[in-house]
């Protein structure tokens, strides 16, 4: 567990996410991918975009990208996110990018294309991913 | 029929911009309606309809219509989307005058964005939904985080370094520095000074970011008809558009092939120069809502005033000075005059075409366009001296 100064705000699940956030509570990251046309969705919603089917299955992503754009906090405006932080906009392997932190970065320059993945941490009200350069 | 020319704003006003207006939003709203009805030669008992903006939920429609003394409200309507829905007040009180469902509809804003809630500072806590369940919890909280994103990407698809966002804010704060209503009014900064400012959310800095202001604008619209009837010169809606885009969100959408540019922007100035049967040559004046500096570059490049990625050489070119081809933001914009979520680029839309802006361009404009914020769900205006 981190020693976070004030609870961060956590995902408010509602009938359509409750898969989503349940499995980052084991440790995974998924995606819908519609059984119509198999396409690859992100974030969740319950109507493939593409074919506009409403049947899907959940998988399972590799966890490993490539870093497509990112921040370094500096200036707090959260009293849960002390500074310097680093958010990374990470491409998957299965297409969807996909916001969080980077573990242990020291807010030097990152390359974009540098390669990522996702490891967890464990926080009071949900498990969620973190990406850690290759 | 077409909205193109249908209704005009009649009635502009606004309050002092400050860090602490000491008196409540309603209040303020109330004297900016009241001054933009005097402004257009009508009295609050014209007032038939409201629109507003989403953000400002503050201020019920019926407090307004209980404060002015209306007899009846017959349109009332809501924008979404913050800083994206400010021309879409106007759009929407122009379809509504065209229809004849209102005849004198009030727009406005009225925030106490510095000395009550500040948008830098978050204030999410406990459980999040929505799309702000994905980013929250991991510490993107704010606009500027959420546009630094993008930014990043602007920055490496078309190699340039933080100068490009720097220009942005000099040429605001150039313009600023002589317009006595800006917050900024006789503070000009230099790129050195842009250089040594502290980061905020990198690539962003602090004088990448608008300023945070207390503070009202209100503009009335009619229809064309009755414009004529009313004392002022009115500024006609030449056009005026919404856009999402595809796979659109509120200040993510980061599914795209690309986010170097803005495509609620892109599908907004197409739509836009559509129904004005315009083009970017025919603009002589463009108000960019600018809370973020590299959204200006990505809007500027959007609207056609420059290639993708060129909007820089453009600033260099001096483009977009007071003398220049197209001037931008001659009030200062949020930069440097204030932030009144793009109602003050509204404001000084009209006031260029009447020809009594602080700094009025040169050659008598015949045509503005404005834009609000980019990175979001948007809307725009052509506002026209001339209705052909």
């Amino acid at each position: 567990m981190s020693d976070e100064p004030a609870p961060r705000p956590f995902p408010q699940r509602d009938r359509d996410t409750t898969p989503f956030w349940e499995a980052q509570d084991k440790h995974e990251l998924r995606f819908q991918r519609c059984t119509g046309c198999g396409s690859v969705r992100y974030r969740v919603t319950p109507l493939c975009p593409n074919c506009h089917s409403f049947d899907h299955e959940w998988i399972a992503s590799s966890g490993r990208g490539h870093v497509y754009s990112y921040t370094v906090v500096r200036r707090q405006t959260h009293p849960a996110f002390p500074v310097p932080y680093t958010v990374a906009l990470a491409e998957m392997e299965e297409g969807p990018r996909v916001a969080a932190q980077v573990r242990g970065h020291d807010g030097g320059e990152i390359a974009l294309g540098a390669p990522v993945h996702v490891e967890w941490e464990d926080h009071p009200k949900q498990s969620l991913p973190v990406f850690v350069l290759d | 029929m077409t909205i193109r020319n249908q209704a005009a704003i009649v009635g502009i006003g606004r309050t002092e911009f400050s860090k602490n207006s000491g008196r409540s939003t309603l209040r303020m709203a109330l004297e900016t309606i009241l001054d933009a009805l005097d402004d257009a030669g009508l009295r609050p008992s014209d007032v038939d309809g409201v629109v507003k903006m989403s953000a400002n939920r503050d201020i019920d429609e019926v407090e307004l219509a209980r404060a002015l003394g209306l007899q009846n409200l017959r349109f009332f309507a809501e924008v979404p989307y913050g800083g994206g829905s400010g021309c879409g007040t106007v759009g929407v009180a122009a379809s509504a005058v065209a229809t004849e469902m209102a005849e004198v509809v009030v727009t406005f804003r009225s925030l106490n964005e510095r000395s009550e809630r500040r948008f830098g500072e978050s204030s999410v806590g406990g459980g999040v939904g929505g799309w702000n369940a994905y980013y929250a919890p991991h510490g993107l909280v704010t606009p500027a985080q959420w546009m630094a994103i993008f930014g990043r990407r602007y920055l490496h698809e078309f190699d340039h370094d933080t100068d490009a966002f720097g220009m942005v804010t000099v040429l605001a704060r150039k313009h600023a520095a002589t317009n006595p209503h800006a917050m900024m009014y006789q503070r000009p900064i230099t790129i050195e000074d842009h250089r040594k400012a502290e980061w905020i959310a990198e690539p962003l800095r602090l004088l990448d970011c608008c300023l945070d202001t207390d503070g009202a604008c209100a503009a009335i619209v009619t229809s064309a008809a009755r414009a004529k009837t009313c004392k002022s010169t009115p500024a006609y809606v030449t056009a005026a558009t919404q856009g999402t885009g595809s796979r659109p969100e509120v200040m993510t959408a980061w599914q795209r092939d690309s986010i170097a540019h803005l495509e609620e922007t892109d599908s907004a100035a197409r739509e836009l120069y559509r129904i004005a049967g315009m083009n970017p040559e025919d603009i002589d004046v463009l108000l960019v809502y600018d809370h973020f500096t590299p959204m200006v570059l990505m809007t500027i490049e959007s609207y056609g005033f420059a290639a993708r990625g060129q909007a820089p050489s453009r600033y260099r070119e001096g483009y977009f000075e007071l003398d220049g081809r197209v001037p931008l933001n001659p009030h200062g914009g949020h930069l440097g005059e204030g932030y009144i979520h793009g109602f003050n680029h509204i404001h000084e839309a009209v006031s260029q075409l009447r020809g009594n802006a602080a700094n009025q361009v040169a050659g008598s404009p015949k045509t503005a366009l404005v834009s609000s914020a980019g990175g979001v769900p948007t809307s725009s205006l052509i506002l026209s001296l001339e209705a052909r």
